[in-house]
């Protein structure tokens, strides 16, 4: 019996050797497929599916149309539940047993932060539709294609002060995590740029709470002409509607891009004096050229139409570009110097045009595009004619 | 300074009239039905988002879709109310309130699956202010809740003091196996607590969501506040857990005015627990009070 089991033992041990070497060949073959890999937070306190989605769609309508130089892109996401044990998890699948070519399309609430150590010690290259936490923006191995929300404080204020000319604007924080230096220091931005202040920065703002009355009612008898905050949608619904009921009617909201959805708008008939938000991407509330091409890909794919999965198109649509410009073997390594060698993309999208190297080491102009929530309108519109930048210091 | 803790207070009455009439409906349960029901406020959130769904998608008028949310409200809880009393009716109160956190989770996911992880656009039921007081506006929303919380307190405590129904819900709370030998039906008795009291959070939560954060995890997680408050009153005395749920809204509001102490804002129902078991075990000997 003990004979036995060993040799079913040695047996297995020997599969699964030769599964692993055949795995292991990543690209070696004429017509092996090319394996990316997405780390997104899919289910859990805060969800964004969407960005994986459409790079999903990006990559499938490639190997309809026969792959890339006769290579198939086979997409693996995995959710990290917002879990940081799982976020771990997640990228040792990708990277050490699936041994992905590098991490494209995603958008999790923690990964960047978690597995940023992990994947320069791989040198692995990571790609996020939507790059959320501290983590995306700090090291050279994560570019993601979107401003992150501490350059889009700054904008939000930018567009507080310079476009709709308010001179009062309080800053609520809502801090999830190590956050609070980052959004600090994309104030700190904005008075360097204008010379201005905020009345007062609270940076103990509550994330997800039920009531956010007492905070309102702070920041009215404060003399706040604007709120400036980072709240999610839930949040700053909650928000407009404290200020609604304390008849706080000539309040404008500066809140940032996570807001910007047809839902919102729907959820809200008043918004005081307004809600104004930069969009990260070009507005995709209105019919326009630039969006065409990822409005019809999403809608053939019944995908939302939201920033997330305009960031996780861009992402995958970045990144087949890159791998179409390449001669010779798709390896992990042959990818990574890909990326950091790769000629600045544009997009009409974009404010910016992409650069691995460039973005991550966040060397780049950001910029976003006004838009407003008017009250009463239900409807997103564009209030800008053109992309607001933060002038390069 | 003290114009600044009043304004605090009063706007920490909005979330304090909410928090009291859970606080209720939680004191009440525990009383009669010996359990404390963490998917109290959950029952209300996923009777609300039908009721929502009912009126936009299905195109209900609003009044049909709101009484059809809390018909919903009190199935729902009649429901976990009949596995209680099936399952567990010889069950310590401990394993009967640990077996509501499964539907507890279960309503928030389902949500998820039904109505999406979204907001949702409430129609409100009850809009405008009431009344403007130190500056603060006190909406109709805030004085129908510290209102409703009130009056079903009232209610109950004239309920079980004065009917025939109040006495046989005593006697069961009391005396569960005493009162069924001598004839009271526990069962329907017990379901219809949980029925009206689902009913009273579907209610809550269709007054309070149009005006406030309205997701399905926000306004499940509501419990946590409430039942901070019905601890003040032991989870016995309706009273005192009205004055909780009014007292920890109003120090909420009020922390929320002072800068030095915003560090512990998020902390507020957890310490409130903290002290009140602190202060009603003041006077247990170590060994002796377990």
């Amino acid at each position: 019996m003990k004979k036995r089991l060993t040799g079913i033992a040695a047996l297995t041990a020997i599969g699964a050797l030769a599964l692993s070497g055949c795995a292991g060949g990543g690209g070696g073959g004429d017509d092996a497929p090319i394996k990316i890999g997405s780390v997104n937070s899919i289910s859990g306190a805060a969800t964004f599916p969407e960005a994986s989605e459409a790079a999903q769609a990006v990559f499938d309508r490639v190997n309809a149309e026969g792959g890339v130089n006769g290579h198939q892109i086979e997409y693996k996401t995995i959710d990290d539940k917002g879990d940081p044990a799982t976020a771990t998890a997640a990228a040792r699948e990708l990277v050490g047993s699936d041994e992905v070519v590098a991490l494209v399309g995603g958008a999790s609430l923690i990964e960047c932060e978690i597995n940023q150590d992990y994947y320069a010690q791989e040198n692995v290259l990571s790609m996020p539709g939507i790059g959320v936490d501290t983590g995306c923006f700090n090291t050279p191995n994560i570019a993601p294609v979107n401003l992150g929300p501490f350059n889009d404080m700054t904008l939000t204020l930018l567009n507080g002060s310079e476009n709709l000319g308010l001179e009062d604007i309080c800053v609520l924080l809502e801090i999830a995590g190590s956050t609070e230096p980052a959004y600090r220091a994309g104030i700190e931005r904005w008075t360097e740029i204008t010379g201005k202040e905020p009345m007062y920065v609270d940076a103990s703002v509550p994330y997800g709470g039920s009531d956010y009355t007492p905070y309102i009612v702070k920041a009215k008898q404060s003399g706040c002409e604007a709120i400036a905050v980072n709240a999610v949608e839930p949040d700053a619904i909650g928000q407009v509607k404290a200020a609604q009921a304390q008849g706080w009617d000539d309040v404008t909201f500066l809140f940032l891009t996570s807001v910007y959805s047809e839902n919102f708008a729907e959820a809200l008939d008043w918004t005081g004096a307004g809600v104004h938000v930069p969009a990260e991407f070009y507005p995709f509330t209105e019919e326009n050229e630039a969006n065409d091409d990822w409005r019809e890909l999403m809608t053939e794919n019944d995908i939302a139409l939201t920033s997330f999965s305009q960031g996780g198109y861009l992402a995958a649509m970045n990144f087949v570009e890159v791998l179409e410009g390449m001669d010779g073997d798709i390896t992990r390594e042959s990818v990574t110097e890909a990326l950091q060698n790769m000629e600045p993309i544009e997009n009409p999208m974009v404010a910016f045009p992409y650069q691995f190297t460039d973005i991550a080491a966040q060397e780049f102009q950001p910029g976003g595009w006004p838009v407003v929530l008017e009250s009463g309108s239900n409807a997103w519109k564009q209030s800008a004619d053109d992309w607001l930048m933060i002038p390069s210091s | 300074m003290n114009g600044a803790l009043l304004q605090g207070a009063l706007a920490g009455l909005a979330s304090g009239g909410l928090y009291a009439v859970l606080a209720v409906t939680l004191t009440l349960m525990s009383r009669l039905v010996r359990v404390v029901n963490f998917a109290q406020a959950a029952t209300g959130m996923f009777a609300a988002f039908s009721a929502v769904w009912l009126a936009s998608s299905l195109g209900l008028p609003v009044w049909l879709a709101t009484v059809a949310g809390v018909v919903i409200g009190a199935l729902l809880s009649a429901v976990i109310g009949w596995i209680a009393a099936t399952w567990l009716s010889e069950s310590s109160v401990t394993l009967r309130s640990a077996m509501t956190v499964a539907p507890l989770l279960m309503l928030i996911s389902l949500s998820f699956i039904l109505f999406g992880n979204k907001p949702q656009p409430f129609s409100p039921l009850l809009s405008g202010a009431a009344f403007t007081a130190a500056g603060v506006v006190v909406s109709w929303v805030t004085v129908v809740m510290v209102i409703l919380a009130i009056v079903v307190a009232a209610a109950c405590a004239l309920l079980l003091q004065r009917t025939t129904i109040g006495t046989r819900l005593r006697a069961l709370s009391e005396r569960p196996t005493t009162a069924e030998l001598i004839g009271i039906a526990a069962k329907p008795l017990s379901i219809g607590v949980w029925a009206v009291t689902g009913a009273i959070s579907a209610i809550t939560i269709m007054v309070i969501a149009p005006s406030q954060s309205n997701d399905a995890v926000s306004l499940s997680m509501l419990i946590i506040p409430a039942s901070a408050a019905a601890l003040l009153g032991g989870f016995r005395r309706l009273d005192l857990a009205v004055v909780g749920g009014l007292a920890l809204g109003m120090i909420t509001g009020i922390v929320a005015q002072l800068p030095s102490v915003q560090f512990v804002r998020n902390f507020i129902p957890f310490l409130f627990i903290v002290l009140l078991l602190l202060w009603s075990q003041r006077k247990e000997v170590w060994g002796e009070a377990r």
